[in-house]
């Protein structure tokens, strides 16, 4: 089991953040700049970033900023890949804690920003033209399934087990990703808004008709 | 590699300076490897001041409040209503659905699994909603939370929370704040919080 996977519902966190700074260090805003230039020109995709945030130790999980978990994970995942080697990224950090005014190499590729800006007003494109037969009707009550630990999942811990209701049915299949392990969802297929009522998932909690909508891919879901 | 176990540099990788130094090393390799331009980082940042942020939900929320018909198209197709305006989806916002917040019923977006929200409405996520205790907590006990955000709702009103876990974000179009009739679409914009357009935080005429 993997904390990061069923973060919902931890009790006893203590008070929550109410920072409402995007960026609360500039080297942040320099390594979004590089991670968008790795989205924009198809180093990665958000599911690697989520592989190595689900990975985690969840103890540093909770401990670090969210920024500080991205910088880890960039550079494992430029390493793990050989777009750098650890050392010539160790070196060059020495490099710039003693010189830390010391420019930056007037280098670079001046085409990756404009294939950036597209790519950030494209975004990607989730859907696949495969036959979409959803096996589920809006109104129908499903269960969510319980499936094995799976080095990444969009299955939200918290519903595991629970039953909802099927709110919408999305109208195309929806490929997740098939560039990194997880459970059932690297196929594409139909994706549903599914209604639980929070009630029934935390019953320890005074009684509201407070409701909670999320989308649930069709490989996590039977028939209740 | 074995001084850098010790404690002393141990130390030193948890300080802000060492951030700092590592990704200015990572961007340098960047582009000595010629896979960034020299003005990427800078053009990334801009795009996120001036062309994607909350500016924009706020614009949005103001006209559906003085335009009823605006306000079913958006709630019915949310990326062809803000194109209307001249706003351009992109990334993390292919898929916009808009809810509409009444006195009656009070909606939370959150991302439990990561920190999904909806870009070309908002921006990018401030760190309130990628907080793991704010994820943890928004879904199992909204009010206690909400209290900690300054907001005090009524105890008759039903809480929906929207957890993004699939292609759709989620955009609250927040309650138009008694005595503010008449008022113009920038005069209202200017009251509409990015807080208030995920459902933590009320819009205040004052």
């Amino acid at each position: 089991m993997k904390l990061q996977q069923y973060l919902g519902g931890l009790e006893n966190v203590g008070p929550v953040s109410t920072e409402k700074r995007v960026f609360v260090e500039e080297w942040e805003k320099q390594l979004f700049g590089v991670h968008m230039c790795m989205m924009g020109t198809g180093i990665w995709a958000w599911p690697h970033l989520r592989v190595k945030a689900e990975g985690m130790n969840p103890l540093d999980y909770f401990k670090y900023r969210y920024y500080i978990k991205w910088l880890g994970g960039m550079c494992a995942f430029l390493i793990e890949r050989n777009y750098i080697n650890e050392e010539e990224l160790d070196e060059l950090t020495d490099y710039y804690l003693e010189n830390p005014d010391a420019p930056l190499p007037e280098k670079g590729n001046p085409k990756v920003t404009q294939a950036v800006v597209d790519y950030m007003y494209t975004g990607d494109d989730p859907y696949r033209d495969v036959a979409n037969n959803p096996v589920f009707k809006i109104g129908q009550r499903v269960r969510v399934l319980d499936p094995p630990s799976a080095v990444h999942t969009r299955l939200i811990g918290y519903l595991r087990n629970q039953v909802g209701v099927i709110d919408e049915v999305y109208p195309k299949a929806v490929l997740y990703s098939d560039s990194v392990p997880t459970d059932s969802i690297s196929v594409p297929q139909p994706i549903y808004r599914v209604k639980f009522m929070t009630r029934e998932i935390w019953p320890e909690r005074p009684d509201t008709s407070d409701s909670l909508f999320s989308e649930v891919f069709e490989s996590y879901l039977e028939a209740a | 590699m074995s001084n850098k176990d010790d404690g002393h540099h141990h130390h030193l990788r948890e300080q802000e300076s060492y951030y700092a130094a590592r990704t200015k090393a990572l961007e340098s390799l960047f582009r000595e490897k010629n896979l960034i331009g020299q003005d990427t980082v800078d053009r990334v940042i801009g795009f996120f001041e001036t062309e994607m942020g909350p500016f924009n939900g706020a614009k949005v929320v103001a006209k559906a409040w003085v335009d009823p018909d605006f306000k079913a198209r958006l709630l019915e197709d949310c990326n062809a209503a803000i194109a209307e305006l001249g706003i351009r989806d992109g990334i993390e916002g292919e898929n916009l659905m808009a809810v509409e917040a009444t006195k009656s019923v009070h909606h939370i977006v959150t991302c439990t699994l990561c920190s999904c929200w909806p870009w070309p409405l908002l921006g990018l996520p401030p760190y309130w909603f990628k907080d793991p205790a704010f994820r943890a907590r928004i879904v199992r006990e909204p009010r206690e939370v909400l209290q900690e955000f300054d907001v005090k709702l009524d105890p008759s009103t039903k809480i929906e929370i929207w957890d993004s876990s699939a292609q759709v974000r989620f955009f609250v179009v927040p309650v138009r704040p008694e005595g503010t009739e008449g008022w113009s679409e920038e005069k209202l914009a200017d009251l509409i919080s990015t807080e208030a357009m995920q459902g933590l935080g009320l819009v205040h005429a004052n």
